[in-house]
């Protein structure tokens, strides 16, 4: 998989807030249909990482390159326009809207009526459901407000949006986070069908049981900077977790003993 | 349980799937529920109390206060639910009505009014935009940086005027198409207020930048991560509330015949009762268009219609205050499930 042209490759990322150094140069990349667990402890600079590929932050220093060339993300509109799609913890919908609304925020449908383009709610009702039924997604009703939804089905519908759109990558920031043991599962499911459905996807967690069931390949982050890298199955959950702990990569001596 | 729904259903009911019932639960979802009950209610409590109340004399005065306050209610209501407050709007309304005044006395040629006019609007435009800029810039609450520019405006017109008033001396044009007497006493500015309404009431609800708006102010950052420019949406509110507010003082101004320093001083505050009694959330992101117009429509109605009851109009802010405070946390209880607060 390696020989093969990463889909988006981030070169020596630096970021620094005021006097903190939250990445110390990162070198990051990203396979076409592969999911990568973006692992490390609180503060480790796993957000500070992807909200600079998705646009939110700019990095002090650095290169991203995305299908090889070189690109910059001035704003989370422009990584969209790439198909980065993104899903913050707690950040991505808003509440008092109605799912449709949400689903289509940034990228309303419109119909022409006279020389005014206005929304075609019609159009947004629908194509939400069916977005949403596509990865398996159940909802009463499209104008429901979001405020009325469980975190399962809101997370469901923010990973829903993202396949809908097609996204090249789809970014999710502690998917699993607060969401019951069923509703775990069934994020990992949505997770799987994005993936199946053409997307890589970056899945960030702190957690190491969130993230090993299901990525190919995991990087560690460790105080700003790369830890290493674990293939799936090299390390066993509780091998990366004492990497974590340590600061350690383990691997080498695993291999050489 | 899974319904999706045919296309057939949706193109009945433009914002729902499931046909619309008549139930409780449907109604209290409608932004402008409560604000209509209380209207109606209050309209019907005032024609029994006050014989004089239900008369056309009466109903086209009554329009003539709430399309003023109206206008500005609903420029106030945009920019709440886009997450800010604007103070300045009754600062703005003054200024917007001496710098009228001022020009037009002073552009004698034919139409000159009409200039003044639009130079007025430009004005509102222009302050509402500064403020904009003082909050997104200055990352200062807007209710600080309003209350300043209310301040400040209010300061400059006392300054150069000494306190003193200015007699509108200029053509007739704009005044009659503001607010000149038409047949029963209707003016045009209730057809403005009505046209104002239905035309923000659209753009909120059916278009691109409506819906940002309400993304803005119901959670930015969850708006601006997927891509909105809260900055843009917020500065263009400011401006729609400045400029509004610029028209009502225009309208009222041409009125009076009279532009004065203390000019709609405390406007502001109504303004904002008129938009909560509405249905709109001080929180931002919810809100409702018409429900304004009904806010101000019941405030219109208590100070004429508590007079003509023959309660002193002195008991006026009372009554207001009490209203507001109610409507507030029947708004918020109506709201309660949909809301999740």
């Amino acid at each position: 998989m390696n020989q093969k042209q990463p889909l988006v490759r981030m070169e020596n990322i630096q970021k620094r807030f005021g006097k903190v150094r939250a990445l110390k140069g990162v070198d990051f990349e990203v396979y076409d249909q592969e999911v990568v667990g973006l692992l490390g402890d609180n503060g480790a600079g796993k957000s500070t990482l992807i909200k600079i590929l998705s646009g939110v932050y700019q990095p002090d220093g650095g290169t991203i390159y995305f299908q090889g060339e070189k690109v910059k993300i001035n704003s989370p509109e422009e990584a969209r326009q790439l198909g980065i799609e993104t899903v913050h913890q707690d950040l991505s919908l808003v509440e008092k809207m109605s799912v449709a609304r949400n689903f289509f925020l940034g990228k309303e449908l419109t119909k022409e009526v006279g020389f005014i383009e206005i929304l075609d709610l019609t159009k947004m009702n629908y194509e939400c459901m069916r977005g949403l039924k596509q990865v398996g997604v159940e909802l009463r009703s499209p104008t429901e407000f979001v405020s009325t939804l469980s975190g399962g089905q809101r997370q469901a519908i923010a990973i829903g949006r993202a396949v809908y759109f097609r996204a090249r990558i789809l970014i999710l920031d502690e998917p699993l986070r607060n969401l019951s043991i069923r509703e775990q599962r069934t994020t990992l499911n949505h997770i799987q069908e994005a993936r199946n459905k053409g997307s890589s996807v970056i899945f960030i967690t702190h957690n190491v049981y969130h993230v090993c069931p299901i990525a190919d390949r995991i990087v560690l982050l460790e105080n700003g900077e790369k830890l290493g890298e674990v293939k799936a199955g090299e390390l066993t959950p509780e091998e990366i977790a004492e990497c974590i702990a340590t600061g350690k990569m383990i691997k080498e001596e695993r291999k050489n003993g | 349980m899974l319904i999706v729904p045919n296309q057939e259903e949706i193109a009945h009911h433009t914002d729902k799937t499931t046909p619309f019932k008549w139930s409780f639960e449907e109604l209290r979802k409608i932004p402008e529920f409560g604000a209509l009950v209380a209207f109606l209610a209050l309209f019907i409590f005032f024609a029994l109390s006050a014989p004089q109340f239900f008369s056309l004399r009466n109903i086209t005065s009554l329009l003539t206060i709430i399309a003023e306050l109206g206008i500005m209610t609903v420029g106030e209501s945009f920019l709440i639910i886009g997450g800010e407050i604007d103070l300045s709007v009754s600062g703005v309304y003054a200024m917007a009505g001496f710098v009228f005044v001022t020009l037009a006395n002073i552009l004698t040629f034919p139409f000159g009014s009409l200039l003044a006019f639009i130079i007025a609007l430009l004005v509102s435009l222009l302050i509402g935009f500064i403020n904009s800029q003082v909050v997104l810039k200055g990352s200062i609450p807007s209710f600080i940086a309003t209350l300043g520019m209310m301040m400040f405006l209010r300061g400059i017109l006392l300054g150069i005027t000494g306190g003193r008033s200015i007699s509108y001396a200029g053509d007739r044009l704009v005044p009659t198409l503001l607010t000149g007497i038409m047949a029963y006493r209707f003016r045009p500015s209730h057809f403005w207020f009505i046209a104002i309404v239905i035309i923000f009431s659209f753009i909120l609800n059916r278009t691109i930048f409506g819906n940002r708006v309400f993304a803005t102010g119901g959670k930015k950052l969850a708006a601006y991560t997927m891509g909105v420019n809260v900055n843009r949406v917020k500065a263009n509110c400011f401006m729609i509330s400045s400029t509004l507010a610029g028209l009502s003082g225009t309208i009222a101004i041409s009125r009076f015949n009279l532009a004065n320093v203390s000019f709609g001083q405390g406007m502001e505050l109504e303004a904002i009762a008129a938009a909560v009694i509405g249905g709109t959330l001080m929180s931002g992101g919810y809100g409702s268009i018409i429900g304004a117009a009904l806010g101000a429509g019941i405030m219109g109605m208590v100070r004429t219609g508590l007079v003509m009851a023959g309660v002193p109009s002195y008991w006026y802010n009372a009554f207001v205050g009490i209203i507001l405070v109610i409507a507030a946390i029947v708004n918020l209880k109506l709201r309660s499930t949909i809301l999740g607060e």
